[in-house]
């Protein structure tokens, strides 16, 4: 069973999560030659910043990259991903998301991962992430859902777009809570 | 990357001079006064180049040239005499020598052809390795690796090492940080004498800086005596980073941002960051902080354990033999006995190029003949373990110690009162303590 946190934790509580998945990530994206250091250097200093604010769901070196920066193209990232990694897309916007309360995974773990488990099928997670690049990504999840996980990958925008819904649905959840 | 060279030659003093010639010039050197160990270490080793004299007792060059010729018949040799007839001469070119140098030497003749020689048995080792495409066998031997720049802090024969020189070498151009990520023990001064031998600009210069030195009086002194110099770029290298205290942490920062001091200097700046141990446990534990955690993995290069480069491990215990040879004085560079080297080989250098260098300083200490044995290596490294049971004790509860002090800040939210309360203890002594 995931042992996710309960109601609203803060993305503080993340911090360490942010910190260490966003290293790995433009390590990863160095790497594999999909953005050089300077780019990376740039990124994280952005980064840093947003972290020393405590802007946490800013603190994002693949969109500082991506939209920031204009230093890597989504594309070239989910054709890596497609062909070097063997993942699958998914498009957000056409599936029908519902409450994570039942999963018991917590919201602001998802937007400190940008990981969303999207559908749970005889116990596995379909996962959807923009940072599957990310090794510490892919561990703390699969260490949370025992391993029963299948990755895909999706757009910044696409998983921005599920987080906000899925918002949505908890707030008519509350609301429905309150009213009873 | 330093090739190796066998030198046979009857006369102490000659062999001397040779020895001298061929180290000054990087080589890696084997010099020998009888054939029938040349032949032997011949044998043994893998060499990149044989000289050899003519005129020996109990074995002539060219019969010596013969026997090696039977063996390896791909290391080049040069011949060196007082005098050959030109018969000779043509005798010893047919029969596979490469080079016929008489005395007085012309030394920069000899080592033209050396490394013309060198090179052109490289070329025919490599050529059906690189239609292969790939570095090194299944087992990480790499024997004919040819990196195509001079990297002396691993002799990069093993696959870990020569994929590492590569890596940094990619990484040359990096712009402001770079971070050198390895096990205890690691010879970071060399790694990072390597990275400034990557430029041939006069204008690039390195500083070191490590626990005992850095502050930022002595950080800005250094850069400006390297711009006086006429440095344009200065690299900052900051050896055992995890040990240094929070200002020092906080000065790094601060360097590899270029912010405060450091911004004004007029020169640009680059920073090598040197850290022992796993960079996610030492977040962990506090020792490296955000900024630095962040920082550091702008461009992150592993430094391999030395028992993953096991055949490099021999040609390493060769260098510092010879180290210690000229250290010492001695005639003749002492040379390994083959059960002695697969000894360094197998051996698992847990603290890395510190034990290695004290193992090798242990030997010659205490065995200090022509030839390294068996015996005397096994010797040295039980010595070693002997003497470090005690300190490895004390090390391994002084670390749990510290372990147990950052499991409790850890778990207590960083709150060293509470710490120091958990522990019944004062805060100062806590924060002595980490």
């Amino acid at each position: 069973m995931p042992h996710g946190c309960a109601e609203i934790i803060p993305m503080q509580q993340h911090r360490a999560l942010i910190l260490r998945s966003n290293r790995f990530l433009g390590s990863a994206l160095v790497d594999k030659g999909l953005v050089t250091t300077g780019d990376l250097e740039e990124a994280n200093g952005k980064f840093m910043k947003a972290i020393q604010s405590s802007d946490l769901k800013r603190a994002s070196i693949l969109s500082m990259l991506l939209f920031d920066f204009k230093k890597l193209e989504e594309a070239k990232l989910l054709d890596y991903l497609v062909e070097e990694r063997k993942l699958g897309l998914v498009d957000l916007d056409f599936i029908e998301l519902q409450s994570l309360r039942p999963m018991n995974i917590d919201l602001s773990l998802c937007w400190a991962s940008s990981t969303v488990p999207f559908d749970h099928v005889e116990g596995t997670y379909l996962l959807a992430s923009c940072y599957y690049m990310s090794a510490p990504v892919v561990k703390y999840w699969e260490d949370l859902l025992d391993g029963r996980v299948i990755w895909y990958g999706t757009t910044i925008a696409s998983l921005s777009r599920a987080l906000e819904r899925i918002e949505e649905i908890h707030e008519a959840e509350d609301s429905a809570n309150e009213d009873e | 990357m330093p090739y190796s060279v066998l030198i046979l030659d009857d006369d102490a003093d000659f062999n001397c001079l040779l020895t001298d010639i061929f180290e000054q010039a990087g080589y890696i050197v084997t010099s020998l006064t009888d054939p029938i160990e040349a032949v032997d270490a011949f044998r043994e080793t893998d060499y990149d180049l044989v000289v050899t004299d003519h005129r020996m007792p109990n074995m002539a060059g060219a019969e010596f040239l013969k026997v090696i010729k039977k063996i390896k018949p791909e290391v080049p040799v040069i011949m060196v005499s007082g005098y050959l007839e030109n018969d000779t001469i043509r005798e010893l070119i047919s029969g596979g020598v490469g080079g016929v140098f008489l005395k007085p030497l012309n030394i920069f003749s000899l080592l033209e052809r050396t490394a013309e020689l060198i090179d052109e048995a490289k070329k025919v080792e490599n050529a059906p390795e690189s239609d292969a495409g790939d570095i090194g066998d299944a087992s990480g031997v790499d024997a004919g690796v040819q990196l195509g720049f001079v990297f002396r802090s691993f002799p990069c024969k093993s696959g870990a090492s020569a994929s590492f020189a590569k890596r940094l070498y990619s990484l040359r151009n990096f712009k402001s940080s770079l971070s050198l990520i390895g096990e205890p023990g690691m010879h970071y001064r060399s790694i990072c004498e390597d990275i400034r031998g990557f430029y041939e600009n006069e204008a690039e210069h390195f500083v070191y800086l490590s626990k005992g030195s850095f502050d930022q009086e002595q950080a800005l002194s250094l850069i400006k005596v390297a711009k006086q110099e006429g440095a344009e770029r200065v690299t900052c290298v900051l050896l055992e980073l995890e040990g240094m205290d929070e200002s020092q942490k906080k000065l790094a920062t601060s360097l590899a941002k270029h912010q405060g001091e450091f911004e004004e200097l007029g020169v640009a700046l680059r920073t090598v960051f040197c850290v022992c141990g796993d960079l996610d446990a030492l977040f962990d534990e506090g020792l490296i902080d955000e900024n630095l955690y962040i920082l550091m993995g702008t461009a992150e290069v592993l430094v391999p354990p030395l028992r993953d480069c096991d055949i490099d491990v021999g040609v390493m215990a060769q260098q510092l033999v010879v180290e210690v040879a000229r250290e010492k004085s001695l005639a003749a560079v002492p040379r390994f006995e083959r059960s002695a080297r697969d000894l360094f080989r197998q051996h698992k250098w847990t603290r890395n190029y510190q034990e290695l260098r004290a193992t090798v300083r242990k030997i010659l200490e205490d065995h200090p003949g022509d030839i390294i044995t068996h015996a005397a290596v096994k010797s040295a490294l039980k010595f070693n373990e002997d003497v470090s049971l005690r300190t490895r004790f004390e090390s391994h509860l002084s670390s749990q110690k510290i372990d147990y002090l950052r499991a409790a800040a850890i778990l207590l939210g960083g709150d060293r009162d509470q710490t120091a309360s958990f522990f019944g203890t004062d805060v100062n002594a806590i924060e002595n303590q980490m």
